[in-house]
């Protein structure tokens, strides 16, 4: 009971202390303005991962990031919407059309359902494609035709469904409407112009959206208006017909655009800042803590034991570190567990010397000398004594670690050896660089991951190195 | 004593080097074997092709093969035990015995590992070198400048920049760059180390060299300078607060003569050291920066044999890629040991 009450108290002005310290380090470390931005900058990071839910318009891009049927309305090598405030010509947007004015009838057996699907177009670049969606049950047709803004109404395709269970119904304007969208151009064009630009060169989407003139076909002029889908369901027997729309995919898209396989650029980049988040800090964390109890119990204990962990450190420092990961990767085939170990294995080696040189001073202290003398064990030595000292330094470069581990990881991503479950910044960019972005000058897939990666790397520098310089005095003036 | 020296550090690092070819090998032991096998067995079907208009009948043909397969595998110790195999295969290592690779050849069409990667390495050395004396020059004319007036206006603006630069990859400051400075304003060639065909004659090829070599060393430096005066910075810094600095502007010296003559000859080997070493683990860290840029190196290998599974190549440029790495920590003690007057003489460092 008493030892109990003893060591109560004792924590007790322990826990003070250190929060006295924290408080003075925190109050040097406010002056530091580069420090505070860090701290922001790590701040909004987190509340990213935080709200992810939110800010994610595919609630699914996370797990489904490799599943194409998850992405197969959206544009493909679409630019961010917000490059039409710099352009003259305004190129459509990616938008979902719902359906408006259902007119429901019901005879015996059959029943009927009139739609409309309203489309206000006031673009000069029409969309790369219109899907037509619902979800399905039951034995469906449908009748679906475009009334255009001079009025025409022109018919475009009529097509068959059938199933037991709720599926998924998709019919894709460019490929289902091609022969009846040829019949209207022939009403308009040369027949010496329609043998030349037949069936096969047509653009769809251009000519449901260009005024009906002579010339159409190949120097379409953008009608802009109101656009009316009208559709018409015939269930045969019992069936139900839910979120019936049409997406259209424009040639830009959301707040950064799409990538060559139609994924939305700005979602893998939210969800892979917790990715980053927590790959950086697990492996500097780890590391430096191996790390620092290392060079301390090295330094505590020198002689025999002090030779041998360092030769061992020595093997390990001297090997190097990329090529080690990147063989041990391919080798390996890790996943984003065991790649954090992998990275552990190699990452604690950097702070042993200088945590091992300041250890052999703090050794020769007086206060050491008394808690032998007052008959601490070695380990009481060491955790309770030693490495206290250490913490601001193990913090210093912990947060100077993280950008390194951010790096690695995306530098095995761009090799194809990341975690293929998960969706990082290096792998947008691995397949960014395997889908020809450089090339075609897709630089809304291949900048942002970087200047993300670099802003999280600045971030952890701006803390590390504000920690830093208040530690060593010797820094900051001559 | 400093041969001694020399000696002793060309000793050591000689055996640790023997130490992380035995981990490699015990690391990798499974996947090398299965290579192994799979190569023999590959052999031997080979062998059979040719033997199989030989008069033999089938069942003897199989028990030649059987046998031959035997002693091939006793050749090259795969029947032994764990240990014995892991120790033979990191002798075949050590005595820069590769194999054959699995798919690559090498520009002259031989599959011999050895010379696969013998012919990139220098190309590596090429991009790596140039690009580190050009960082290394402005790092330290830029870290003298920033540490005489630290926390001047420069010396923060320069080392918020170190900061920003500091979690960027190069590979991807290289690809935005080539995007830029070959596609979208093409002055520069995208990549690769000369043209196709390379020009005739030893001028045009050197210059068509030059040409290739500029934006892939350009965006090397443009990273790297800032973190080697930042470095330059503090160890100049830490040197100003010694006593004999104290003592030379006491006697009335110019701070040129305290910065140049004094402080600069004792900062001189960590300057030397710390400009080496992170050339060492700018070449280290930045071998897949030459993927980016299809520049023939080592770092190019590690992607192509990565991609193509070839493991032999792998695990020979891996055990190269230490070596080299090995011999250029001893380069950098050497020059230590040459420029610090106390090991010379054998005392302490």
């Amino acid at each position: 009971m008493k030892t109990a009450l003893v060591k109560k108290t004792s924590t007790g002005t322990n826990g003070k202390r250190a929060k006295g310290l924290f408080t003075s380090f925190w109050n040097e470390f406010k002056r530091y303005k580069y420090g505070m931005v860090g701290v922001v900058l790590l701040l909004m990071f987190i509340l990213v991962v935080i709200l992810e839910p939110l800010i994610l318009p595919f609630p699914e891009a996370g797990s489904r990031w490799r599943d194409i049927t998850y992405w197969q309305d959206n544009p493909d090598n679409a630019a961010p919407a917000w490059t039409n405030w710099f352009t003259a010509k305004d190129k459509t947007p990616q938008q979902t059309l719902k359906p408006v004015n259902l007119v429901e009838q019901n005879e015996p057996g059959l029943s009927f359902v009139d739609g409309e699907i309203p489309y206000n177009y006031q673009y000069d670049d029409p969309p790369t494609d219109i899907a037509f969606r619902a979800m399905v049950q039951g034995d469906v047709s449908f009748i679906v035709s475009l009334v255009r803004p001079d009025g025409t109404e022109l018919p475009l395709f009529d097509t068959h469904t059938a199933s037991s269970v709720p599926s998924d119904f998709r019919v894709s304007l460019n490929s289902a409407t091609i022969d009846n969208v040829f019949e209207f151009v022939r009403g308009y064009e040369d027949p010496s112009v329609t043998a030349v630009y037949n069936r096969r060169t047509m653009n769809v989407m251009n000519v449901l959206f260009a005024k009906a003139q002579p010339g159409m076909l190949y120097n379409p002029e953008p009608m802009k208006g109101q656009y009316t889908f009208k559709v018409t369901s015939v269930t045969i027997g019992a069936g139900e017909i839910t979120d019936a729309r049409m997406e259209v995919a424009g040639k830009v898209f959301g707040i950064m655009g799409t990538d060559s396989a139609k994924r939305d650029i700005w979602s893998g980049l939210v969800c892979g800042t917790k990715w980053a988040l927590l790959i950086g800090i697990t492996t500097s964390l780890v590391s430096v803590v191996i790390g620092v109890t290392y060079g301390v119990v090295s330094s505590f204990f020198g002689g025999i034991v002090d030779t041998v962990m360092m030769r061992i450190h020595e093997v390990v420092y001297n090997m190097p570190l990329l090529p080690i990961i990147i063989v041990m990767s391919a080798v390996f085939k890790p996943n984003l567990w065991t790649m954090i170990i992998l990275m552990c294995l190699f990452f604690w080696t950097g702070s042993v010397r200088t945590v091992r040189s300041m250890g052999l001073q703090i050794k020769e202290e007086t206060y050491i000398e008394a808690a032998r003398a007052l008959n601490a064990s070695n380990s009481r030595i060491i955790f309770k004594h030693m490495l206290p000292q250490l913490i601001p330094y193990s913090f210093a470069s912990m947060a100077l670690a993280v950008p390194g581990a951010i790096l690695y990881e995306s530098t095995i991503s761009l090799l194809g050896l990341g975690d293929a479950t998960i969706v990082t910044w290096g792998q947008i960019l691995q397949d960014a660089s395997n889908g020809s972005a450089v090339l075609q000058g897709l630089w809304w897939w291949v900048v942002p991951p970087g200047i993300l990666m670099g802003l999280m790397g600045m971030t952890f520098a701006f803390i590390g190195f504000a920690m830093d310089t208040i530690l060593n005095p010797k820094l900051r003036t001559r | 004593m400093y041969w001694k020296y020399v000696l002793r550090r060309l000793l050591q690092s000689v055996l640790t080097f023997v130490v992380i070819i035995f981990i490699y090998s015990a690391l990798f032991n499974t996947v090398m074997e299965t290579t192994l096998r799979s190569q023999i067995n590959e052999q031997i079907q080979g062998e059979m092709m040719q033997f199989a208009t030989s008069g033999l009948t089938a069942e003897e043909l199989k028990q030649h093969f059987e046998n031959r397969k035997e002693r091939l595998y006793e050749q090259y110790h795969l029947n032994d035990s764990l240990p014995s195999r892991i120790f033979w295969r990191a002798i075949d290592t050590l005595t820069l015995n590769f194999g054959k690779a699995s798919t690559i050849k090498s520009s002259s069409g031989s599959s011999d590992v050895m010379e696969i990667i013998t012919e990139k390495i220098p190309n590596t050395l090429l991009l790596f070198l140039t690009a580190s004396v050009i960082d290394v020059i402005i790092g330290i004319a830029l870290g003298l400048k920033k540490a005489q007036k630290p926390n001047g206006r420069m010396d923060r603006w320069t080392s918020i920049i170190t900061m920003i630069v500091y979690g960027l990859p190069t590979w991807w400051l290289g690809m935005v760059f080539i995007m830029f400075f070959s596609y979208v304003i093409p002055i520069f060639p995208s990549g690769g180390i000369h043209s196709i065909p390379p020009p005739e004659g030893g001028l045009a090829y050197f210059l068509d060299t030059l040409y290739h070599l500029a934006l892939p060393v350009l965006v090397l430096v443009i990273v790297g300078f800032w973190g080697r005066a930042y470095l330059i910075r503090n160890i100049v810094l830490g040197t100003l607060q010694e006593d004999f600095i104290m003592s030379a502007r006491a006697r009335g010296l110019s701070e040129r003569r305290v910065l140049f003559g004094h402080t600069l000859r004792t900062a001189a080997p960590p300057i030397v050291t710390m400009a080496l070493t992170s050339m060492l683990l700018s070449i280290s860290g930045g071998l897949i920066y030459e993927g980016i840029f299809s520049w023939p190196g080592m770092g190019n290998l590690y992607w192509i044999a990565v991609q193509q599974n070839d493991i032999p190549v792998l695990m020979g440029n891996l055990a190269l890629t230490t070596a080299l790495y090995l011999m250029g920590l001893v380069i950098l003690d050497l020059i230590y040991g040459f420029l610090d007057p106390r090991i010379k003489v054998g005392g302490k460092a």
